[in-house]
């Protein structure tokens, strides 16, 4: 049951920050709602004592998508719907693209926002390894303050970010990733649609004359919380890319996952698929990049 | 027969309530409310099986919120129900044997409070062991799940026939392989809902509600009550969806909101959410299928050996019903001159398990079909040739002795029409050669380590693998031997020349209603939009048995044409009275008209003829009756003519396995089935869409799986059921065998057309991966690490 007592519709963020001041944590903000109100249903520990949804739905500033020399600058209430057809993230940012059609069914990416997705922290949330990858950061206000913070700083543990109870996520600011990077995402869910992910994969990378200039690798569902490997990224760099190099790579990350994770009841399975996974994006990676 | 002409019977009719539905005018049963109504919440225990020593309400029995508390006192008549063994209370009172179980239900206005009380009652319980494992249930020290049938066997069929042993001698191989299929949910989108209304007059109870079975339903009812039938009336609300799942737990359902609206006056509603519909209702058996073949180098079976257990969870329910068609088809459609099997269900702490779609054939299905391939390879034959080769024809007897004859045997004709379509042998072949046989132990190609080797890595190219299998089967129509078959359809001619229709039969989203108002509409010769089906009620119509066992296209339909053909003798009469004919033969209803074809013409619209019928004080209302001639069975040999007619299917499912993943796409399924005359070829076509997705769903993903007997996968994110990006293409195709039975030989297609999508997508994957799996569903780690994977604890990671 929604024990909710008043949804409210600022016009702006600063009245959103207000809002968020003057209560004791009992304000909860809601963009789609394909999490809370789930969440409200079956009485989940996280969505307990809220009194007041602040609907951020009415703010245009929270929707828009503007881009500089820089960076793409991305409202946190956009919905997946709306990433999907925009053509500016289409150009830039492909990998978070394909991970928005992955997510859910029409009817849900048509209500669930980009900010909704990472602002609880669930391991499975599809758009992270991608903007891991593209090395995402994010703005951050409150009545007091505004900061950006990089997005892997701000995933603290399963369910718990940095965010404070009078804070607002406005803005996912992504550096304009450089050309040579091509890369792409799997998501492995038990079926094709509505389907929450068991194991999800990002990859860019930058080969030049047969050797790897640069290599991001993030992952989703299989680690605790959505995790890039920069350790394994290093190693790896200026060698050769080929086969071998290939199954290394997958090597070493289904060896990092294990450290990363533990072993848990779904360990067996998804241990050796997330090393397949990750073979077959590089190999698939390094057909294009010929 | 068939040769008929037919005017609107096998072309494609839009369902009757196809509009109200998609636009959200069919009122169900959750959009009908009351003065004065009142919901009941449950109150159930945090266990699985213990003795009931006490139920303590004191700290919430003057909550102001609560109008009253019901239990199994409030009950005047059987505190215990069951359509075969009286082993379900409507309350518990003695134990508790599955977590659905229901001690008490707490009645007021506002549900949301009432489902906060209800955690708070008190019950004194006295723990006992759980019983989860089906192959336990039936050893000596196992704990007795109803102590009072002195052992947890539900029921026991065996059939013999020859001399197995003898057979198995004169075979030249023998394979042996256990096989085994899951508990899973019926899914319907509607969760449960039911409200009773205390009744005005003679009728003492009114109740409305989503119910597959009505007149099963008055009967738990008027038990419960200790009345007449005839002092309560069932009246079915649009449904939601059944598949076989709207019966017993409606009919508690409906016996708790009965007892409350009569001891308050006032009209209860109980409504379910997702969460306690999947906890409390029953499920499809989980099966353990041995089955032991002998069989020549030529393919030719000599002798089967089959042993079937089946979990029948906490209540008999339908188990005995169930279990039988599983002994009657058990061998598959093959000719098999020694069998010996023995069919048992047993009881258990699991949820029940009762009737689901499919009904005990989906399980030996999945078993048979995946043998037939094995034999197949073994002697170096295709799926198609071994299947040739030992496939009923007419005449062919089958295990129970029953000779095939009367309708015509199409088993040969659906397996050659489904292989031609789909081009199975050329695809089967090419997807065989390219994949290698693996006959790998559990998770001999994984490392202990879980981190891959070198030659672990599969080639991009070598990562999807195509595959095809197929699956026949034939199938009893309708109840068989399980009880009395009969049928009556209402049929009521106006002033006008509209016609109103009702049957004892129920309208479940099979769309009947259509189907019937056609078969009344060829045979009136009206347009079918002439007629309205009115409200399914148990007060208006003759008790027609339950709408299950895809019988009613079949009975109904047979029903409803005599109705009709009565009503149309009556008007034939006045005709060769009024244009002075010898013989009603040369007449011919058509097109809203009636034309005679004799030497001096004569024609008369439809309209016309019943305002003269009226004018001369013909009856033009009357009830059709239809009943299937006797059938019988002989319990301790397994002997006898257990059905009075069958159907015949094929199915061919192509698919793509990730073998990397584990992930199975499906490329296409071609359907290939005789259901007799089809009557509606779009409602065919449906039952053929829904029945293949639903039966991909039992291959592929769909489990209920239990920890001390509590249900993980309590909703829909958890319970997965096939979307339409799971599967691409699926083609219809009809075999119309002729047939005397029903309506010009209309017969059954619902459950045909689920119980073969399984075993044909489980052949496919063999063909595609060289590895036979046992164990339903094949889901991604049963592919890959040939087992389930399972969290320790119910709790997941966004709740704790």
């Amino acid at each position: 049951m929604i024990p909710v007592k008043e949804i409210l519709l600022p016009e702006t963020v600063d009245e959103v920050c207000r809002l968020l001041q003057d209560t004791n944590g009992l304000s909860k903000i809601i963009a789609g709602g394909t999490d809370i109100i789930p969440g409200f249903h079956i009485e989940s520990p996280r969505f307990v004592n809220i009194e007041r949804l602040i609907d951020i739905n009415n703010i245009d500033e929270l929707k828009s998508v503007s881009v500089t020399e820089d960076y793409i600058s991305i409202g946190s209430a956009i919905s997946f719907s709306e990433i999907i057809s925009n053509p500016v993230i289409n150009e830039k940012l492909p990998l978070l693209v394909k991970a928005s059609r992955t997510i859910g069914s029409t009817q849900i990416r048509n209500r669930a926002t980009l900010g909704g997705n990472f602002i609880n922290n669930a391991p499975c949330a599809d758009s992270v390894a991608p903007l891991l990858v593209y090395d995402a950061e994010i703005k951050i206000k409150s009545i007091a303050a505004e900061k950006i913070m990089k997005l892997q700083d701000f995933l603290v543990k399963p369910y718990r970010t940095r965010l404070m109870s009078d804070e607002i996520v406005t803005q996912i600011i992504v550096p304009n990733p450089p050309a040579k990077l091509i890369g792409d995402f799997y998501k492995l869910g038990r079926r094709r649609a509505v389907s929450i992910s068991r194991i999800s994969l990002a990859i860019l990378l930058d080969v030049n004359n047969g050797f790897i200039n640069e290599m991001r690798i993030a992952s989703g569902a299989v680690t605790p919380i959505g995790t890039r490997f920069y350790d394994v990224e290093e190693f790896f760099k200026g060698r050769i890319l080929d086969d071998e190099l290939i199954k290394d790579i997958a090597i070493k990350l289904g060896e990092r996952i294990m450290e990363v994770s533990g072993v848990r009841w779904s360990s067996e399975y998804k241990i050796p698929v997330v090393q397949q996974v990750c073979y077959q994006l590089i190999k698939g990676i390094e057909r294009r990049s010929l | 027969m068939n040769k008929e002409k037919f005017n609107i019977v096998g072309k494609p009719v839009v369902r009757q309530d196809g509009y109200s539905k998609v636009t959200g005018k069919a009122k169900y049963a959750d959009d009908y409310q009351f003065d004065g109504e009142l919901y009941g919440i449950m109150v159930r225990t945090n266990v699985s099986h213990a003795i009931i020593k006490g139920i303590d309400f004191s700290s919430i029995e003057n909550h102001p919120s609560i109008t009253a508390i019901i239990t199994h006192l409030d009950i005047g008549g059987s505190k215990k129900v069951g359509p075969i063994k009286q082993d379900q209370p409507i309350f518990c009172f003695e134990k508790i044997v599955t977590p659905g179980d229901v001690v008490a239900m707490l009645v007021g206005e506002n549900e949301v409070v009432l489902k906060e009380l209800a955690k708070k009652v008190k019950i004194d319980l006295e723990e006992l062991p759980v019983l989860e494992d089906t192959s336990t249930a039936l050893a000596s020290d196992s704990i007795l799940i109803h102590p009072q049938y002195n052992s947890n066997l539900i029921t026991h069929y065996p059939l013999r026939r020859g001399n197995v042993e003898k057979g198995f001698k004169q075979s030249d191989e023998i394979i042996e392989q256990t096989y085994t299929t899951q508990l899973i949910e019926h899914a319907y989108i509607e969760p449960e809902c039911v409200t009773a209304i205390p009744g005005e007059g003679n009728i003492r109870i009114k109740i409305i509600g989503s119910i597959q079975n009505p007149f099963t339903t008055r009967r738990v009812v008027a038990s419960v009550l200790s009345c007449g039938l005839n002092e309560v009336e069932v009246i079915q609300a649009e449904l939601g969806g059944s598949f076989g799942g709207k019966d017993d737990t409606m009919n508690i359902l409906s016996a708790r909101a009965a007892v409350a609206a009569l001891k308050l006056n006032r009209p209860v509603k109980i409504k379910y959410d997702r969460e306690e519909s999947i906890i409390e209702s029953y499920k499809r058996h989980p099966y353990i299928l041995n089955y032991k073949i002998g069989f020549n180098k030529d393919g030719k079976i000599k002798a089967m050996k089959i042993d079937l257990l089946a979990d029948g969870g906490a209540y008999s329910s339908m188990s005995p019903f169930v279990t039988w068609r599983s002994v009657v088809q058990a061998t598959g459609p093959y000719q098999v001159p020694n069998v010996y099997t023995d069919v048992r269900v047993v009881y258990t702490n699991n949820p029940y398990t009762g009737a689901m779609r499919g009904f005990g054939s989906p399980q030996p299905i999945f078993a048979i079909e995946s043998m037939m391939d094995e034999i197949a390879l073994k002697v170096g034959k295709t799926p198609f040739e071994i299947r040739k080769i030992n496939g009923f024809k007419q005449g062919s007897v089958t295990a129970s002795g029953q000779k095939l004859s009367g309708h015509e045997v199409t088993l040969h004709k659906v397996l050659k029409k489904a292989t031609d379509v789909s081009s199975f042998n050329k695809k089967w072949n090419e997807n065989k050669n390219s994949a290698q046989r693996v006959d790998d132990s559990p998770k001999s190609f994984m490392n202990e380590s879980l981190v891959l080797k070198k030659n672990d890595f599969i080639p991009p190219d070598n990562l999807w693998k195509k595959g095809i299998g197929l699956a026949l089967s034939y199938r009893g129509c309708s109840l068989g031997a399980e009880g009395i078959d009969a049928a009556a359809t209402y049929v009521s001619i106006q002033p006008d020349g509209t016609v109103y229709l009702l049957s004892g039969l129920a309208e479940n989203g099979q769309g009947l209603k259509t189907t019937f108002s056609i078969v009344a509409a060829e045979v009136l010769g009206i347009s079918p939009e002439k007629i309205i089906y009115l409200e399914p009620n148990t007060s208006r119509v003759p008790d027609s048995g339950p709408t299950v066992a895809s019988r009613a296209t079949l009975m109904g339909g047979g029903a409803t044409k005599n109705a009709c053909e009565e009503l149309k003798n009556r008007l034939s009469k006045i005709l060769l009275k009024e244009w002075k004919l010898k013989s009603a033969s040369d007449l011919i209803f058509a097109n809203g008209i009636v034309v005679y074809k004799g030497k001096r013409p004569k024609k008369i619209s439809f309209d016309e003829l019943i305002k003269t019928a009226y004018s001369k004080g013909v009856n033009l209302s009357t009830i059709g009756w239809y009943s299937g001639p006797k059938v019988h069975w002989e319990e301790e040999t397994g002997h006898g003519s257990a059905y009075f007619t069958y159907v015949y299917g094929c199915q061919v499912a192509e698919v793509s396995v990730n073998v990397g993943t584990g992930e199975v796409y499906i490329n296409n399924i071609w359907a290939v089935h005789d259901a007799g005359k089809v009557i509606n070829l779009l409602g065919a076509e449906g039952q053929i869409y829904g029945g293949t997705t639903q039966g991909a769903g039992y291959g592929l993903w769909e489990k209920i799986s239990t920890h001390n007997g509590k249900i993980r996968e309590n909703n829909f994110d958890q319970f997965l059921i096939p979307t339409s990006k799971d599967i691409d293409a699926i083609h219809p195709f009809f075999v119309e065998g002729k047939d005397k039975f029903g309506a010009w030989g209309g017969k059954s297609l619902g459950e045909p057309t689920l119980e073969l999508t399984a075993a044909a997508i489980a052949n496919a994957i063999t063909n595609a991966t060289g590895k036979r799996f046992f164990n339903l569903p094949i889901n991604i780690e049963e592919l890959l690490l040939r087992k389930k994977l399972y969290p320790e604890s119910l709790k997941r990671g966004s709740t704790s």
